[in-house]
């Protein structure tokens, strides 16, 4: 079954709310989710992929239930809970029984470091194998039950373009893998594509001719045409 | 048991309000000494404060303005943005795509909410919605018109799922008006939606 973060052309009946001066964050504690998200992802105990993958992990009825931030909460307590920094009794009383070990506690970001933490950010580019396939190149999407390092696990190949076929238009280099790097499997680097698939190929209720849809797929997503 | 749980889900075992839920972990965290509460501070102000669209508006600007700036963007912006210091937290690897007669680009992250942060800052509301998400790939003319653009048949949509840590931005066309401006002027027509693709560039409110 599709998982419900995999949602790029489900049927949706609603509209797009345009706010243009809408407040960066809507509530104050969607503020504090982000600052936490962000200041415990800088100890390096995880990825942005084993981030993507906690959320999406969310139990259906909570993924489409929860708002952006509460998403992120959920993801970030189970990370903590499964990765053994906090623990269940800890989680239902809300206080801390143990310190942390020293190890932890050492990589804790400091708000000095913060400006130069974000500037760094968490490049993905390595080095790694020339590409197998070519700009101009047909290919065609796996389905994305193919591309997983695990039961269920995470993948960035959406279902929409399952066995569809496009044509690699610009070569990206070699990125992290996040279906491996995710479950904490190694990254794995990969040739990335941004292969474009005619929207014709992709939606059967009238697409526009002309019109195109752009997907990143490392290369172990792809087989040729 | 208040709330359902099972040994993978254990965030319902906090409280069942948001507010409360980020009190709670945060309480633990900083107890465990885990946390700064000074750097959450830091990062909320960068973000609130600091790091917004104003940045990516001064970079097409600059491009509008400049034409080898502009080749070079459109060539590798990630070398030229991380030589700015405009690269950063989801801003490692950018990739500029121009407007043009022929074609609208129009970005979305249909599995998340992928977004450009140093340069735009926080994604807003719109652009995490699930109707967003769904839609922009499979019936793009339909979400730009809600958006109040209609793109001529004679010209193409290409949308760009931000399914990697690639990052889209839009070089949206400069309008006519706004030619010969100095490009400190220049930035103030970039919107925030014209770099995602569901904006125009428009004369600011103030030169009206």
């Amino acid at each position: 079954m599709k998982p419900p973060h995999d949602m790029g052309g489900d049927p949706s009946e609603q509209l797009i709310p345009d706010k243009p001066d809408d407040p960066k964050f809507e509530n104050a504690w969607h503020r504090r989710v982000l600052g936490i998200t962000i200041a415990v992802g800088a100890m390096g105990a995880w990825s942005i992929d084993a981030s993507r993958y906690a959320r999406e992990s969310l139990p259906r009825s909570d993924y489409t239930k929860f708002s952006y931030y509460e998403k992120w909460l959920g993801g970030l307590t189970n990370l903590l809970f499964r990765k053994g920094f906090i623990n269940k009794n800890e989680i239902q009383s809300g206080s801390g029984e143990l310190k942390a070990p020293l190890e932890w506690r050492q990589k804790v970001l400091s708000a000095r470091n913060v400006g130069a933490a974000l500037a760094a950010g968490a490049p993905t580019r390595r080095n790694g194998p020339e590409p197998i396939f070519t700009i101009g190149q047909e290919v065609c999407a796996k389905p994305p039950s193919d591309t997983l390092a695990i039961k269920r696990g995470h993948t960035r190949l959406p279902h929409y373009i399952s066995g569809k076929a496009g044509t690699i238009i610009k070569s990206h280099g070699v990125h992290v893998l996040p279906n491996t790097n995710a479950h904490f499997l190694g990254e794995h680097p990969e040739n990335l594509y941004a292969v474009e698939f005619k929207a014709s190929v992709l939606w059967e209720q009238n697409p526009s001719s002309s019109d195109t849809v752009v997907v990143d797929c490392w290369e172990s997503y792809l087989e040729p045409a | 048991m208040p709330h359902d749980y099972d040994e993978n889900h254990v965030h319902n075992l906090l409280p069942a309000e948001p507010a409360l839920r980020v009190k709670a972990l945060e309480t633990i965290l900083l107890e465990k000494g885990l946390l700064d509460q000074q750097a959450v501070d830091a990062i909320i102000d960068e973000y609130e404060h600091r790091i917004g669209p104003h940045i990516g508006a001064k970079i097409v600007a600059r491009a509008w303005n400049d034409l080898v700036f502009k080749s070079m963007l459109l060539e590798d912006a990630e070398t030229v943005l991380r030589e700015e210091g405009h690269a950063g937290r989801q801003g490692e690897h950018v990739v500029v795509v121009e407007n043009t007669n022929t074609v609208h680009n129009l970005v979305v992250c249909t599995l998340c909410s992928c977004y450009p942060w140093p340069l735009l800052g926080v994604p807003p509301a719109w652009y995490k919605s699930d109707a967003y998400r769904s839609r922009a790939v499979s019936e793009p003319r339909a979400v730009l018109s809600e958006f109040g653009i209609d793109i001529p048949k004679s010209r193409s949509v290409r949308v760009w799922d931000s399914t990697a840590e690639i990052r889209y931005l839009v070089l949206p066309i400069q309008p006519k008006e706004s030619i010969g401006l100095p490009a400190p002027e220049l930035a103030k027509w970039v919107t925030r939606n014209s770099m995602i693709g569901t904006g125009l560039p428009q004369r600011p409110k103030d030169d009206q």
